[in-house]
């Protein structure tokens, strides 16, 4: 059997270095940020390891137009953030506390939980709900993509040869906005069998934007669009009374498969019960139940 | 041969305090080069996959869990093993309270324990219960069932602060 046996390391001091050694070796490089993921998988493919630790992206910074998080930040940097406590961004924090044990939380990053893209992953769907964006520096310069976009498939994001994810961006959002994440999964410690992030944005009584994101129920995260556009528009009033129906048709929207963690059957099924229970919580916050 | 072709890393491990000047492949990890090159086999392999603390360190004064820690990365990081918290052959608080409570069986995940409960005490000198057990969440341990260890690291609080 193969064994994971880099032929060299590099430990980088810019993200141009990084960007440029990416390039160079393509899918024969690995880029190490926190190793969480890369030491346990051990993949034999890996020639060369671009240790990109030391650069400059581990913070977490509130502006006028939103938070930017760093890619190296770490999950418990972002669970203790004094910059996430405020609604909704308080949902990116709470979405690390069911993730890992504390220990390797003190070195996973955000940044890999994200670009590993496991469909079951527990970052997405809050900054997903949140509308954040992925900021990418390559060797054509710097871009931009939503989240929502980012994921292509199992283990596959849209970064290409020579990419690298440098930021999280999180637009401010507008007021009286609030978020809920939810997992089940068999410890606290196992990857998810299902996730949920839902979020509302309610104007004058009003449900001005929602935002239904579930995990490890699709190839990638997925937002349940049908059963958003069944909450926009309506008064707190009318989403209680629908609240059953959303969370079914939500859980009509995924396309879960069976693995070893769960059957298909199961995962549809508790994605409608979390749906179901994120809705519930947050009317309880919006005082509409 | 394997590892042939293997480029090797010259790194300083600041390890118990002491400067350790160690040529690393690029898979070696901290837990094999602390065990297998520095001899400090305090530290323990558990699972491999971080999920089970007993090869917890201190790094830069977090525990973190060194099987997956490249040891090529922790270069010029400050790292502490169970070997370097004792003050001159006088144990650490946290040691004599384990001693004291019981808390020590097989003895596998004590030095992991123990580190994580020192990266505790430091931070929070007077843990609740609950906090003491969501702290070592990540350590393992198969005998005790932690009633006693976790009496241990809160008779270890009020030790350090008298």
């Amino acid at each position: 059997m193969p064994l994971f046996r880099p032929k060299e390391y590099f430990r980088v001091a810019t993200v141009g270095e990084a960007v440029s050694l990416l390039k160079r070796f393509g899918g024969a490089a690995a880029i190490l940020a926190g190793g969480t993921d890369l030491l346990v998988a051990k993949p034999p493919h890996v020639e060369y390891i671009v240790d990109i630790s030391r650069l400059p992206l581990n913070y977490i910074k509130k502006g006028a137009r939103g938070v930017r998080i760093g890619a190296l930040a770490t999950l418990n940097d972002i669970a203790a953030s004094p910059e996430l406590r405020e609604e909704p961004y308080d949902v990116i924090a709470r979405s690390t506390w069911d993730m890992g044990t504390p220990l390797t939380k003190n070195f996973a990053t955000i940044g890999g939980n994200i670009c590993n893209a496991a469909p079951s992953a527990d970052m997405p769907p809050s900054l997903i709900a949140l509308d954040a964006e992925a900021r990418i520096i390559g060797p054509r310069g710097k871009r931009r993509v939503l989240l929502e976009d980012f994921f292509v498939g199992p283990k596959k994001s849209v970064l290409k040869r020579g990419e690298l994810l440098a930021e999280i961006f999180v637009p401010r959002a507008p007021a009286n906005t609030k978020a809920v994440f939810l997992k089940k999964g068999r410890t606290s410690e196992d990857i998810a069998q299902v996730n949920v992030a839902v979020r509302l944005t309610v104007d004058d009584g009003l449900c001005k934007a929602a935002r239904i994101v579930l995990g490890a129920v699709a190839p990638t995260p997925i937002r349940a669009k049908a059963a958003e556009r069944m909450l926009e528009g309506k008064g707190l009033k009318e989403i209680s009374q629908i609240m059953v129906d959303v969370a079914r048709k939500a859980a009509e929207e995924t396309k879960p498969i069976s693995d070893v963690r769960a059957p298909a059957e199961y995962r549809r099924s508790v994605a409608e019960v979390l749906t179901k229970r994120a809705l519930l919580n947050l009317m309880e916050r919006f005082g509409g139940a | 041969m394997v590892g042939k072709g293997q480029k090797m890393i010259r790194v300083t491990l600041n390890v118990n305090g002491r400067d350790y000047v160690v040529e690393v492949k690029p898979h070696w990890t901290l837990l094999h080069v602390l065990r297998d090159q520095l001899g400090l086999t305090g530290v323990k392999y558990g699972c491999g996959t971080g999920e089970c603390g007993a090869c917890t360190v201190l790094i830069d004064g977090k525990p973190m869990t060194s099987c997956l820690v490249l040891a090529a990365s922790a270069d010029g990081r400050k790292i502490v093993t169970i070997e370097g918290i004792a003050d001159k052959g006088k144990l650490h608080p946290i040691q004599e309270a384990f001693i004291e409570a019981g808390a020590i069986q097989c003895g596998y995940c004590t030095p992991g324990m123990i580190l994580t409960a020192k990266a505790l005490l430091e931070k929070n000198p007077n843990p609740t219960e609950e906090e003491v057990r969501r702290a070592i969440d990540g350590n393992l341990c198969r005998c005790t069932g932690y009633v006693k260890i976790v009496k241990a690291i809160l008779e270890a609080a009020k030790k350090m602060k008298a």
